[in-house]
């Protein structure tokens, strides 16, 4: 489904990706660990197609066609969806009227009818209940005023909405409670099927729990230095990164030299 | 030694002889009187510093318009309806209430005494000399809509004041309104400015509220005048004790648009709610000038301008807060935005407050930015195209203010508007 071939990318001239090698099967899920800063949001945006990163080198594909060659609408309409570490606040623009718009265009680009309001309304308060939001934050302004785990949720109700081919979940974990996680991690589950293939980024082992990955990756200085079997993400868990000769903070390191 | 500054050309000082009783006809002599020494603003003229370049007016667009056989173009309106066109009411294209506690009455029809009192109070509310052109308004008026409202008097339904000029040859046009809302009336006045025609045309409009103790008063005033209209109005308030105004002005570019709305809070616990949307384009132009003066004490004031300028047009805000030493525990609150579309456009904007009470509430904040990067990337990685996540990101910049119009209709006129403007602006692809 998606494969990733010695990819370079950069951002204002400093290299963050430096030869990534990855490839994932349909029905997979892998996991991406690694420390702050090593470049696992930098590889979910450029998959996603966030400009502001340059790739200089290096190739992926999703089913055999260039991804890189295409505009960031036009992956997402081929199946390519990224929920965002830190999901953008839009004041002004209501949370049901950008996911309406989303599941339109990606229907349109399927050739399908659009969804009217009353079907999108049905669609999307039986999805907010499974993702354990009110619908009322459907009326609020995309993510504005949401706490950081409304946010995350709301990201994973996209997602089901959306129904993508390829997932990419960024910390999709990260400050949630443990009821929360529990909803989050039904939610990523109910997305796993055969014809889709999910990657995680993740720091936390207690999401694996729940979501059990068939590989696991540790991402270290904009290289993919290590993979295994969900065992990996255990023994990382109990060693920490310097069992693999890894800095714990790679942000750290770099902003003291 | 300075050269002679240039003058209003005099041939702006010749009224047309529409029939007027004879104080109104007295007050137009006594103001274009005042008017022969005029200088035009320049670049120097504080008031008109951004703007000034913008004013072009011609002798040729000194003639007042024809009104003679001019019908408009039968807006349909929900509600009740005065039809001005080129500055003269045309009453078969009207539609007025017809209720015992609400008067409306064009000038010519007022009887001299009635004249007489109107010509007393006309222009109270604005300052002649930070308004220099609602001077030129009433030296030139030829008609003119007095809407009174008796004690308790409410208007069931908004009232529409379409101000249509045709533009089939040069000329000017000078609409009048003035409304006294007694005690604790209510009414909802909506003014519409609108153009026909592609020749070059003159409107200088004045719109006076005085509001008695108690009176409600929203007032929406929707500039949408053509490209070959040069737009100069004015709109004076005056509010006694806990009375309430609310104005919501929208407003598209033009060759030189310029709006001054003054707001004075006289009467202790009076209150006035100010929005304000501007949207330019091309070389269009706009430029608002707000002043709100707190004389009593209790008073609320809150204003929230948004402006969006895209192209090499160019918009001005300037937004006045004068809080005088009697007025004690004032609330005053004034927000502008604004969204640069393109490098090539120009916003200037400038809040002043002058406060000489000490114990006051005092907030007031300016931004100028372009599109959020990241919230245009959020949505096109959801598959929504550029063009309709550029759509929905400028639309969310006004969305509040929009949807804060309290007359549907309104509402639906400006998002017409607003749809042609981003068809224009933002390209498919
Ligand atoms: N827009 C940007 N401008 C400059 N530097 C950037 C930008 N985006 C990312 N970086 C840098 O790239 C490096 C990798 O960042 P990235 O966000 O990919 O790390 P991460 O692995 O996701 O870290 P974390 O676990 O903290 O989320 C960091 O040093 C970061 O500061
Ligand atoms: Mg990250």
């Amino acid at each position: 489904m998606l494969s990733i071939k010695n990819l370079h990318a950069s951002v204002e001239d400093k290299e963050i990706l430096k030869g990534i090698n990855l490839d994932i099967k349909a029905g997979e899920v892998h996991a991406i660990m690694g420390p702050n800063g090593s470049g696992k949001s930098t590889l979910a945006q450029v998959l996603a197609g966030n400009d502001a990163f340059e790739v200089t080198s290096g190739s992926v594909t999703m089913n055999d066609e260039d991804l890189l060659e295409k505009a960031t609408e036009e992956r997402a309409r081929d199946g390519v969806f990224l929920a965002f570490q830190y999901p953008v606040e839009i004041p002004g623009v209501s949370n049901l009227q950008f996911m309406r718009t989303s599941v339109n265009a990606l229907r349109h680009h399927r050739g399908e009818s659009e969804m009217n309001a009353a079907e999108f309304m049905k669609l999307a308060r039986e999805v907010s209940k499974q993702v354990d939001l009110d619908p009322a934050f459907l009326k609020r302004g995309v993510n504005e005023g949401f706490s950081g785990g409304e946010k995350k949720r709301n990201e994973i109700m996209q997602a089901l909405m959306l129904q993508p081919k390829l997932a990419i979940l960024d910390e999709t974990d990260s400050g949630l409670d443990i009821d929360a996680l529990k909803v989050v991690s039904d939610g990523v589950n109910a997305l796993r099927a055969e014809d889709r293939a999910i990657l995680m980024v993740t720091h936390y082992q207690r999401l694996l729990d729940h979501i059990v990955p068939d590989f696991v990756h540790v991402l270290a200085e904009g290289k993919i230095v290590k993979s295994g079997g969900p065992e990996l993400a255990l023994e990382l868990e109990e060693r920490g990164y310097a069992w693999l000769g890894i800095k714990e903070d790679e942000t750290a390191a770099s902003s003291a030299n | 030694m300075k050269p002679a500054p240039i003058l209003l050309s005099t041939a702006f000082l010749h009224p047309a002889g529409q029939a007027l009783p004879e104080p109104l006809l007295a007050l137009r002599k006594q103001r274009g009187a005042a008017l022969v020494d005029m200088p035009m603003p320049t670049r120097k003229t504080e008031n008109w510093k951004y703007s000034s370049k913008y004013l072009k007016l011609t002798d040729e667009m000194a003639i007042s318009l024809p009104t003679e056989g001019k019908t408009g173009s039968a807006l349909a309106v929900p509600g009740y309806k005065v039809v001005f066109i080129n500055g003269v009411v045309v009453p078969e294209a009207s539609e007025y209430p017809d209720l015992d506690n609400i008067l409306i009455q064009r000038f010519g029809d007022l009887s001299d005494a009635e004249a007489s009192e109107l010509a007393e109070r006309l222009d109270s509310t604005l300052d002649a000399k930070a308004v220099q052109f609602a001077g030129l308004n009433s030296a030139r008026f030829e008609d003119g809509l007095i809407i009174r409202l008796k004690p308790g008097a409410v208007l069931d339904q908004p009232l529409f004041i379409i101000h249509e000029v045709t533009a089939d040859a040069s000329g000017s046009a000078f609409p009048r309104i003035f409304v006294d809302a007694g005690p604790n009336s209510q009414i909802t006045l909506v003014e519409e400015y609108i153009s026909s025609g592609q020749e070059s045309v003159f409107v200088n409009s004045v719109t006076e509220f005085v509001l008695a103790e108690g009176a409600n008063v929203t007032n929406i005033r929707l500039s949408m005048d053509g490209d070959t209209v040069q737009h100069i109005g004015a709109t004076g308030v005056t509010q006694q004790r806990s009375s309430r105004f609310e104005s919501h002005c929208v407003g598209f570019g033009g060759p030189l648009r310029r709006h001054d709305l003054r707001v004075r809070l006289e009467g202790k616990g009076a209150e006035c709610k100010l929005n304000g949307v501007v949207v330019t384009q091309g070389t269009q132009h706009y430029d608002n000038h707000t002043t709100i003066e707190h004389v009593s004490p209790n008073c609320n004031s809150e204003e929230t301008y948004r402006n969006i300028a895209t192209d090499k047009s160019h918009v001005v805000f300037n937004g006045r807060i004068h809080i005088h030493p009697d007025a004690q525990k004032s609330y005053a609150n004034m927000h502008n935005k604004n969204l640069l579309l393109s490098t090539g456009a120009e916003i200037d904007t400038k809040p002043e407050l002058e406060i000489y009470a000490d114990d006051v509430k005092c907030a007031h904040g300016a931004t100028i930015g372009q599109l959020d990067e990241e919230s245009l990337f959020y949505l096109i990685s959801r598959g929504i195209g550029r063009r309709e996540a550029n759509v929905l990101l400028t639309l969310a910049f006004i969305n509040e203010l929009v949807a804060q119009i309290p007359v549907d209709a309104v509402k639906d006129t400006v998002q017409i508007r607003l749809n042609q403007f981003f068809d224009q602006v933002f390209l498919e692809g």
